[in-house]
Formats: C-alpha cells, structure tokens, sequence
C-alpha cells in the first residue's frame, strides 16, 4: 500500500477579515503562513508566496465582505487558492465563512445570471478542492460544486449564547420570514419554546412592504432569528410589529452573518430592537463602537475545529449539533 | 446585421457607444448596479436567446471589479441561451505579470506610491556615459566655450518647453494591502528569513481559464503584452494590433518621420519597435534596464535577527520591526538603464504597448534627452496611468504621448492637455474585427491595415 508522507495544516489569510483569520490561527496553535495577496497601484492583484507549501494541507480564509470590495477579495481569494494550486499543495480548502453571492442562487428574473453557481465554477476552476462555509443562504448551493461542501451552522453557538442568556419560559423563537421558518424552527425544537413567523410581502429587492405576525407573542422577549441582515429593514420592521402588533415585552435579533450595508447602524440605533447579536464571520470594523446595542458570537472555534477535523480526516458532523468551547 | 448584440461593461461605455456607432447598430441594454452589500447584479434587458454576443470591457479602473461583472455578464448570456459569447478585452486585465517572480516589495510596479513635487527619473546608481558625451557635457559647463553654448541654444530653440497645464492634482486611489501582514521581509535575492525564495504567482492560466469557465467562447483583445498569452485560451483567441495605427500616426504628423529614431524603452518590447522600424525604414535604438541586488558592505549581523525571535513570540512582528533595523538597508535592487544606439540631436519615438506607473518610460526619455535627443515621442497603446503616472509624465521630458482609447482617456486629458497626450480612436477596429467575426470573414487583414 502506498503511505502519504505526514503534511501539515497551512493557513493563508485572505485580506478580508485578518482578525477571524488570527483567532484561528491562535485557536489552532498554527501560525498564519507567508503567503499574502497585495494590489498594484493599477488595482491587479498578486499573491506572494514566502514559504514552501508543496504537498500541504492549504486552508484559505478569506469571506464575502466589504461593499465596494466584494469582488475585490472574491478575485483576491481565486488568485490565492490559484497560486496554492501553482505552488503544488496536496490539497487546498476554500474557508469561507460568509459565501459572496449566495443570494443570487436562482434564475429570478429572465435573463439574470445565476451567480452562485458561477462563483462555484470559479472556486473550482481556480483549483479550490474542498469548501468550508458556515449557514449557507441556500443549502442547496453546495449542489452547485463538485467537490466537497462542509456547511457549518452557527446554530449550536446560538443555542448556547441563548442558554446562557435567556430562561426558556421567557423566550420565545420568531422567523422574519418564511424562508426561514425551517431554521427557526429547528432551534425552537431544540430549545423546546414556541416558535413565530412573519410573512411579508416583497415588491422589491431589499424593500419591504408589509408584514403579517403568525403565533402569539405577548408578553414574550421575542428572539427574531436569521441567517443574514443586510440593511436591516426587515428586522427593524419585524421589531415594530412584534411591539406594536403582537404586544412583545423585547425584541432581539440573533444573526448568522452581520453584513450591515448601507445605513444598517443607524436603522439599529434608531430601531426597537433591545439587541442585536451577530457573529464575527463578518469584519465589524467600527460597527461594534457605532451600535450600542450590537453583540458578536465568537465563530472562529468552529471553524478551527472544522479545519482540524477535516485535516485528520475526522467526522465533521459533530459540530452540527455541538459548538466547541 | 441580425443576431448580433453588442453589450458593455461598467468600464468604458464610451468605447462600447463607438464600437456601436461604427456597427450601426443600437448598444444592447445590460443592467448592472450593485445590491447594497456591494454585490454585483447584472440583468440582460433584450432577449439574447440565439444571438451572436460580444460583451466590452477593459481591464481598466477596478480590474477585479469589472473583470467579475464581465464574468456575470457572461454567465448570464449563457444562462440566457445566447449561441456565442465573445469577450472584448481592448486591454487585457493580469495581461502583464510581475516580471521578476520573487522579492515582490522591491521590484516590479510598487504597491503604493506617493504623488512628488519633484522626480529625478534616474537610475541609481546613475547610467554609464560614453565618455565623449560626458566630456562635451564637462565643456557646456564651463565658462566660455562657445561651441558648447551654440548647440545649447539650438538645443533650447527645437525643444519643445513641456508647459504645465494641470489644474487638478491627481490623487492616485487607496489600494488593499496585506493586512494580516503575513508577508515577510525578503533580502535582496527575494529570499525570506528562512532562506525560500519568496515568489508572485503568474495569474495569466487563472484568468484565461476563468473566462472559460464563465461561459466565454471567444476572445477578443488588443496588443497583448506576451503574445503566448494566446496559448493560455482553450478557446480562440484574436489579437488586434494598433500598429498600423500607430504607424500612421508617425507617417502622417511626425514631420521627417524617416530621420527618426525608434526606441524600445526596454528589451521585451525590441521585437514590438523593431518591427515598426522596419517597416517605416527608421532606424533603431533600444534601452536596457538592469536589475541588480545591491551588494550589501557587511552582512547583515545574525546575532541581531536571533535574539530578536526570542524576544517576541509574534513572528510577523519580528518581521516588521526587522524593516526597521539598519541591517535591512540591504534589501535594495538597483536599476541601472543603457542605451544601444545613436540618439543624438534626433527626433525620438519610444514605442511601448503598456505604460502603467510610467517609471519605465519617464525613465527612457530622460536617457534619451541626456544623451541629446531633439523631441520625444511616446507611442503607446494602452496607458492605465496608475499610482502618480499623472505627474510623473507631466513632470518628465517626454513632449508628447500618443495613446489609444482602449482604456477611458477623458481624465488623462484633462490632466495633460491635448497637446500632451493625444488619444487615437481603436473603435474602428474593434468595431470592424466584431463585424469580420460575427461574419465568418478572415481578421488577419486588420493585422497589417489601420481601419
């Protein structure tokens, strides 16, 4: 039988989110390997490889943020994981705690491109051969490659923090809308509370038009739960009619992936929510500072084990339904 | 023409608006705005289902920006069941790689550069002389000798005084750089303190590949900076010249065009002047640019860079305090640049397919004016001007820069004046190589006629 040679975890950081990649990286005990992506002044991007990562285990961080910089790092991290490929590393995983594009999943309207499918090939091409990703919008994108998707939930992190921070006979778990119910739910479930939904009706892409409460939540602190806030409007209107219409006694988002656009932080800070927790898949930056009722999940001992687990060969199902300390 | 569709990228609409003029035919409506948390969204207003599809954009402002919304455009008129998708790269994005792979914070474009009051332009250590040359100039030095001072006013009288016409200062854009500052200090050889030699990966597969992959099934693009890039396609492939463009400009406004000196302003492009020299029967010089690690007196101390890493445990720290020590000042290269060839008291013309930070080309003409050219002209094809490219041209002893609109020029324009920098028209071409495409007919005739 033909023995591999012993290979070693090497982490490359994307210039996306350099504070995710230094958590895993001290959680790990692993140190940030020298390879790093850099601009010209005619806006190309290189990659400079420092060390040797010839027959290594390659994990990339980099996520889908910043908004005038999304393709900026989407093409920065095709160009890391092209130079690992370059560079003859044995295996190279695309981490990528917020997936850019995800939202563009299907063929909504004639003529508009499927993106997320592109943004696969693309991974794909470069020479990606396995992706970590953490609460995908849609599951069903993992269909879109071909090579192995490890979708995390940041589920089992939430259930802890709600645990932690909340009686259950206070609490109850409400959808902001319906695409959502099925996540909601299984946290409901799980925690044993009752669970809300808002349906609301959409005319445009991020507008909101009008909401309807479905289930009871009087006197209850409302836990709103979602995969992503954007510009925050649903959530801020999700707050209004749970006071107003459901006669809430609180309102607090707990969301996956706190993208914040626009003018997300001044929506907040004038909102009704009493909180909103995100974790820190996303690079807050000064958000934390601007928004006094902002709160982070830290992520980053998930995904680290997940990169442990996957690099010695390990089940990764167990993170599904258990956060590491 | 029925079936054909002409659409364009957010990088240069006025190029896509001639291309179509020249056509005759209305610009397909695309559009692209981004979604709030800066994605891009793209939506094909017209039907393409079984069209003939060329889609513009150059490798300009943004690159990866609008390089990916090229790539959506594309998925999206596959997605849209067009028959072909044909992507117009006037100027290829990632066409021109980092040409020494290793010690990437030292050679090639810099990352960051700073607007100047004032550029020397020189090589340093400064360019060997012929020796005669530095004795006449030793002689216009000194007090009375009127041979010297006659060719000086001459000299004065022909030169064209570069006038300064700019009323804006150019602030060069804020660029992403390494913030996890993960990349290490590299000697002068581009070794790390390890001792691997840090290398830049080439991106030219990646991009040719990912434009495959988006659903391109044809490529058209414009003096590509290595012609093997072609090789680098599954798919064909046309690569327009601007040089019968570029020779009638020389034929048509440079007067005495024969007695002219066509200069390569480094030796990748000797092939590219040669072959215009040729054919305008002009004579020929080159310049040749040298890199060199600087010899560093003493070698920089071990002891220095060992008790260092025990004193922090932070690796990447120790990296970048160890730009600070003295001992780094070793980690320099030098450019040396050498001319070949006869240049004195002729008229000039520095041929280059690319000029970005324009170190390369300011730095040829000040060569050329110490070695006593009359006028310099620069012919490029496409000038990106990045960085302080602005005002480093202005600043330089380059009179007039002949370009072509492959990539938006109105800013540079309005930066240099039109009689600084003028822009010819690659519309035509373009234009008429879509035309020859979508017909079946041959291109190979664009190679050798301007259009």
């Amino acid at each position: 039988m033909m023995t591999h040679s012993q290979n070693t975890i090497k982490l490359v950081a994307g210039n996306s989110h350099p504070e995710l990649c230094k958590q895993i990286s001290a959680r790990l005990g692993i140190e940030l390997s020298k390879v790093g992506a850099f601009n010209y002044t005619n806006q190309e991007t290189a990659v400079a490889v420092g060390e040797s990562v010839r027959d290594e285990d390659v994990y990339i961080i980099q996520t889908g943020c910043g908004e005038t910089s999304i393709n900026q790092f989407l093409m920065e991290l095709l160009i890391i994981v092209n130079a690992c490929k370059i560079a003859s590393a044995r295996r190279i995983t695309a981490v990528i705690p917020n997936f850019p594009y995800a939202r563009q999943d299907k063929k909504d309207k004639s003529r508009a491109p499927i993106t997320a499918k592109l943004v696969a090939n693309l991974l794909q091409t470069a020479g990606c051969s396995h992706v970590i990703t953490l609460d995908l919008h849609a599951s069903q994108i993992q269909g879109f490659f071909r090579v192995p998707v490890d979708n995390l939930y940041a589920e089992p992190s939430v259930l802890r923090y709600i645990n932690e921070n909340f009686a259950r006979e206070d609490i109850i778990i409400v959808s902001p809308d319906a695409g959502g119910a099925k996540r909601v739910s299984s946290i409901a479930d799980k925690l044993d509370v009752n669970f809300a939904l808002i349906h609301k009706e959409r005319k445009k892409a991020n507008e909101v038009s009008r909401m309807v409460l479905v289930g009871d939540v009087t006197d209850k602190v409302c836990l709103l739960i979602d995969d992503m806030a954007d510009t925050c409007g649903t959530l801020c209107k999700a707050a209004e009619v749970l006071l107003e219409e459901g006669g809430a006694k609180e309102v607090i988002a707990i969301i996956t992936h706190g993208i914040f656009s626009s003018n997300a932080i001044e929506r907040l800070n004038n909102s009704k929510l009493s909180r909103i927790i995100c974790t820190n898949s996303m690079p807050l930056e000064d958000k934390l500072e601007r928004c006094s009722i902002l709160e982070t999940i830290d992520i980053s001992p998930t995904l680290a084990e997940a990169i442990r687990r996957l690099h010695y060969g390990e089940s990764v199902s167990y993170l599904f339904n258990n956060a590491p300390a | 023409m029925r079936d054909l569709v002409v659409l364009g990228g957010s990088s240069h609409p006025s190029l896509t608006k001639a291309i179509c003029r020249n056509l005759t035919i209305e610009q397909g409506v695309v559009k692209s705005v981004k979604f709030s948390n800066g994605e891009t969204s793209i939506e094909v207003v017209d039907s393409v289902r079984e069209k003939d599809v060329f889609i513009v954009q150059s490798g300009c402002g943004d690159v990866n920006d609008t390089f990916i919304e090229l790539l959506i455009m594309i998925a999206a008129c596959k997605t849209a069941s067009a028959k072909r998708v044909t992507a117009v790269l006037p100027l290829f994005p990632y066409s021109r790689q980092a040409d020494v792979p290793h010690a990437a914070n030292k050679t090639g474009a810099p990352s960051i550069s700073h607007q100047k009051d004032s550029y020397t332009f020189d090589s340093a250590p400064s360019t060997p002389r012929p020796l005669s040359r530095a004795a006449s100039q030793a002689n216009s030095n000194s007090v009375n000798n009127p041979i010297a001072n006659g060719s000086g006013t001459i000299n004065n009288n022909n030169l064209k005084q570069p006038t300064p016409t700019r009323k804006l200062p150019f602030v060069a854009k804020s660029i992403v750089t390494n913030s996890a500052g993960t990349l290490g200090t590299v000697d002068a050889y581009g070794k790390t303190e390890s001792g691997y030699k840090q290398w830049i990966a080439q991106n030219g597969t990646l991009i040719a590949n990912l434009l495959t992959t988006a659903g391109a099934d044809r490529c058209i693009t414009m003096d590509l900076h290595d012609p093997q890039f072609q090789g680098f396609f599954n798919i064909p492939v046309d690569n327009l010249y601007s040089r019968p463009l570029l020779k009638h400009y020389i034929i048509d406004f440079i007067p005495n065009y024969q007695q002219c000196v066509i200069v390569s302003p480094d030796s990748g492009g000797a092939k590219r002047a040669t072959s215009i020299a040729d054919n305008l029967g002009c004579s020929f010089a080159l310049i040749h640019k040298e890199r060199r690690a600087k010899v560093a007196k003493n070698p920089p101390s071990t002891s220095m860079s060992s008790s260092n890493s025990v004193l922090s445990l932070n690796s990447s720290e120790v990296l970048i305090s160890g730009q600070q020590t003295p001992a780094s000042s070793s980690g320099q290269m030098v450019a040396t640049t050498m001319l070949v060839g006869d240049v004195k008291d002729r008229v000039c013309v520095l041929v280059d397919d690319l000029v970005d930070t324009s170190y390369t080309i300011t730095r040829a003409a000040k060569l050329l004016k110490d070695q006593g050219a009359k006028y310099v002209y620069a012919l490029v094809t496409h000038s990106v001007l990045s960085g302080d490219a602005i005002n480093r041209l202005q600043k330089s002893s380059i009179d007039k820069i002949i370009t072509t609109n492959s990539v938006p020029q109105a800013d540079h324009v309005r930066h240099l004046g039109t009689d600084r920098l003028e822009v010819l028209d690659v519309s035509r071409i373009l234009a008429e190589s879509i035309r020859r495409i979508h017909n079946g007919e041959s291109v190979s005739m664009l190679f050798d006629h301007g259009w």
